[in-house]
């Protein structure tokens, strides 16, 4: 009964919401990171995110009621695991997204080819593409997704908060000259740590202290002697391999001169809030400066 | 002495019977021939008596069935020589002949084979395979690779040789040689031939008995004079066989 | 009977093992971190001698990272060559191997499944995705040659090369099933099927070892036999081989071969295809000789390919995948090449 009578007043709320589109023809234009010029009949009201960076900042934008479907691997704030999930990446099922009737789709640009957006467009979806390989980038993305929900306040406030943080944390760091390992492939699958042009490096630069694969650029593979022969202060764990992490790595044949395992410096982060280009980076930020400097 | 028996052999592709129901014996010092058109199931009984064709009925060697007997066991009594021989790789012609004693070698408290070595230089002799006991047999003539595998069933030494179309491949000097060579073969007591030839004049010379067949069945069994007359001859190929050759032959006149 | 000059002489076998050891010393000594040759020798010497080894950066890269890496690495290269070689005399194809019929997908597919499911042998981790990859592996040959005998009892190159790629993308979607059915594991399995040398120890070097010593001594007492059967089957047959007994034999100790590679160093290609006809070059087809060369040649080349791997880029490694496809394939048509122009 209830169910009823609300799917009845979401009716006429459209129908009011409809009225007021033709009467005020509100037209957004954007750039999105293809570089594509974007314009869009708003406000949108309904949306697909693919990427769960992207689905963070739409629910930290006070859009979660906008989002119709979500790529299968969004799963923050926990809310969003009521929204309908939709296949990502290479395995996008148009289908299914047109069973959602979105306006906009919003989703990764190095996860996705020109032919699918072009096949999104021609059945009259806007599609909006997003890529940040930096925390500078991940600002523009806040601002792009901000313009286009019409919650450009909204953004502004969440990058003003994710500056003072780490301005604050830049502040309270001591620079050291300490070094940070970052291990984003545990050994058993061949190890990957990151590089340059990562989200972890940049964190550890707020931190003040040098990431110790400085010179590779980006995520790659590389040989377990370089990390003994280089011995890193810090041992950061960002390969979401659970609680028995930190005993993995403590124990491995070799590595127990490495200055950080004779410490015990060894943390096992939240893989999720490190490496996803969102609002948490933030909390990514304050838990490393945390495990680095202790908390308080 | 009873050599070889089979006994109502049947060999079945899906519903064809490629033999039917065959049955036939070799004693001591006999030269069998299996005669008869193509897609007779000549090849198809030697596969049988070889084991590598699955059959109902029975064959016995010296009156065991010789499905029972080892492999090893079984080589050391019959030799087969096959007719298809290809080889893929580049042995040399005294690596194959050698492995004609394999039977004599294997298991594991393998006997010493003491004779062996005088077996493989007696059948390369015999074959006229001397001087290319070391060539690649990638490189050998149909008739010279045809020779190599006869020597290897030479050094295997059996009491039973077993041969599919031993002429195939070889010039008419060849032919005449290794006929005579097999025929010499069989006069040590305690030997007897089974082999499969098309070429009639060659059965009637060597053969001392002979098995016509005709879409798997026997047309006709028994001592070869006996077997390949003019009628039976016909009756199987569909053609005035006796006719034909005399034709041939009267053209040399 | 002149036995001799089948085998190598054991000059010829001194020769061969001074060259791995070269080279296995090479592949210690060489890495993407600059030891002094001294510290290494050092390191390895007390070692062998069981005496104190200094602490320091050598001992640990040295004795826990180089060591284990480079003798697993050897082991594949010598049991994924030697089961190349067997299959080739085998199936009487130079082109039949673990990778181009499918069977080491088939041995992912098995350990994938463990992964999947969970299975798992208390006190040695590596257990349950071995035992599976070897069941797998022989599943997958005996599914492999059911096919194959009956589309073509000659088992001809062409349909070698069919039945390996169709069962190998059956595998795939099965790999790709299981996935989607197992979404927790997902993780696991993907990285899994990437392989990689790097997390290896001791201990897998010691069950590939033991693997390669019960499994490589039966194929290479089966020598004879295999001669046979590269001549041809029927042939093995009439000369007085049990042929059903030894294939079976043969199969299953080369499914153990690669179910066990596999396991410890995922699916690596060209290794088993190539390093054979290299060895078929200079040995001559006798296995006799054949296999304990592609012995050496298999463990020679994949160390080298490994130390390519972890050195070109360093700090970076670059998947040893790469470098034995890169230079197997290369290698593989200039020695197609050169025999079909002979032949």
């Amino acid at each position: 009964m209830s169910k009823k009578l609300g799917s009845l007043f979401l009716a006429v709320l459209m129908m009011f919401g409809m009225t007021a589109v033709m009467a005020e023809s509100n037209t957004i234009t954007v750039t999105d990171m293809f570089g594509r010029e974007v314009t869009i009949d708003g406000p949108v009201t309904r949306v697909i995110a693919m990427a769960p960076g992207d689905c963070e900042i739409l629910c930290a934008l006070g859009c979660e009621d906008a989002l119709v479907g979500r790529g299968l691997y969004c799963d923050y704030p926990a809310s969003v695991a009521a929204v309908p999930a939709v296949q990502s990446g290479a395995d996008m099922n148009l289908e299914e997204i047109l069973a959602l009737n979105p306006q906009v789709i919003i989703l990764n640009d190095m996860a996705h080819t020109t032919d699918q957006v072009a096949m999104l467009e021609q059945n009259g979806i806007v599609v909006i593409a997003t890529e940040a390989d930096s925390i500078e980038e991940v600002y523009v993305n806040i601002r792009l997704l901000g313009k286009v929900m019409g919650k450009e306040a909204e953004a502004e406030a969440i990058i003003a908060d994710m500056q003072a943080t780490f301005a604050d944390l830049a502040a309270r760091s001591v620079k050291s000259g300490k070094t940070v390992y970052f291990e984003v492939m545990p050994l058993e699958w061949g190890l990957w740590s990151a590089g340059t042009n990562t989200f972890m490096h940049e964190l550890a630069e707020i931190c003040g202290v040098t990431n110790a694969f400085a010179d590779i650029d980006g995520w790659q593979a590389i040989s377990q002697e370089q990390v003994i022969a280089r011995s890193p202060d810090y041992i950061v764990l960002v390969t979401g391999m659970g609680d028995s992490a930190v005993d993995e790595v403590m124990g491995r044949a070799g590595w127990g001169d490495i200055s950080a395992i004779r410490n015990g410096k060894v943390y096992n982060a939240d893989s999720y809030t490190m490496t996803r280009p969102g609002p948490r980076l933030k909390d990514a930020a304050v838990a490393l400066f945390n495990f680095l400097y202790g908390a308080e | 002495m009873q050599m070889l028996k089979g006994n109502h052999i049947t060999v079945r592709y899906g519903d064809n019977a490629v033999v039917d129901d065959l049955s036939f014996e070799l004693q001591e010092g006999q030269w069998l021939m299996l005669v008869g058109p193509n897609g007779a199931g000549k090849s198809t009984l030697i596969g049988a008596i070889s084991q590598g064709v699955p059959y109902t009925g029975d064959i016995l060697l010296e009156g065991a069935d010789i499905r029972r007997c080892k492999a090893a066991q079984r080589a050391r009594k019959i030799g087969v020589l096959s007719q298809k021989n290809s080889v893929g790789y580049g042995y040399t012609v005294e690596e194959v002949v050698r492995l004609g004693r394999y039977a004599y070698t294997s298991g594991f408290l393998s006997t010493r084979d003491d004779d062996g070595k005088a077996q493989v230089e007696r059948a390369l002799e015999l074959t006229g395979l001397t001087d290319f006991r070391h060539a690649s047999v990638l490189t050998l003539s149909g008739g010279e690779l045809q020779r190599t595998f006869l020597a290897q069933v030479f050094a295997q030494d059996p009491q039973i040789l077993i041969l599919d179309e031993p002429a195939n491949h070889l010039d008419l000097v060849y032919q005449k040689h290794i006929f005579s060579l097999i025929g010499q073969w069989l006069k040590t007591p305690g030997r007897a031939v089974i082999s499969v030839v098309h070429d009639l004049s060659l059965a009637r010379r060597y053969g001392t008995h002979a098995v016509l067949m005709n879409h798997g069945k026997c047309a006709a069994q028994g001592e070869v004079d006996a077997v390949l007359t003019p009628e039976n001859l016909r009756s199987v190929y569909s053609m005035d066989v006796y006719a034909w050759m005399k034709d041939m032959l009267a053209q040399w006149q | 009977m002149k036995k001799l000059s089948e085998h190598f002489s054991w000059g010829t076998y001194v020769l061969l093992a001074a060259a791995l050891i070269a080279c296995l010393l090479l592949c210690i000594c060489v890495g993407s971190v600059a030891i002094p040759l001294k510290d290494t020798v050092v390191a390895l010497w007390n070692s062998l001698r069981g005496l104190e080894i200094p602490a320091g950066i050598s001992k640990n890269i040295i004795l826990n990272v180089r060591l284990p890496r480079v003798l697993n690495v050897a082991l594949v290269g010598a049991a994924l060559s030697l089961c190349g070689a067997a299959m080739q005399g085998l199936l009487r194809n130079p082109l039949a191997d673990g990778s181009t019929l499918g069977v080491s997908s088939g041995a992912s597919l098995g350990a994938v499944l463990a992964l999947a499911l969970g299975v798992s042998i208390p006190g040695f981790s590596l257990g349950g995705t071995m035992l599976m990859a070897m069941l797998f592996a022989f599943l997958s040959l005996a599914a492999i040659l059911g096919l194959a005998y009956a589309l073509d009892r000659s088992l001809s190159t062409n349909s070698i090369i069919l039945i390996g790629v169709i069962f190998s993308m059956f595998v795939s979607s099965a790999i790709n099933l299981i996935i989607s059915f197992a979404q927790e594991h997902i993780k696991s399995i993907t990285f899994w099927t990437m392989g990689s040398l790097s997390g290896t120890n001791l201990s897998c070097a010691g069950v590939l070892a033991l693997a390669l010593l019960l499994c490589g001594g039966v194929i290479l007492r089966y020598a004879r036999e295999l001669n046979a059967f590269a001549i041809g089957e029927d042939n093995a047959r009439n000369i007085g081989v049990n042929v059903r007994r030894v294939k079976l034999i043969i199969l299953i100790a080369v499914s153990v071969l690669i179910g066990v590679s596999v396991s410890v160093s995922g699916a690596i290609g060209f290794v088993g295809l190539v390093m054979p006809h290299m060895a078929r070059m200079i040995t001559g087809p006798n296995h006799k000789r054949l296999l304990p060369a592609s012995m050496f040649a298999g463990a020679i080349f994949l160390l080298l390919a490994d130390l390519t791997a972890r050195t070109i880029l360093a700090p970076v490694e670059i998947p040893i995948g790469v470098v034995t496809s890169l230079v197997g394939a290369t290698a593989f048509i200039a020695v197609f090449y050169r025999t079909r122009k002979a032949g």
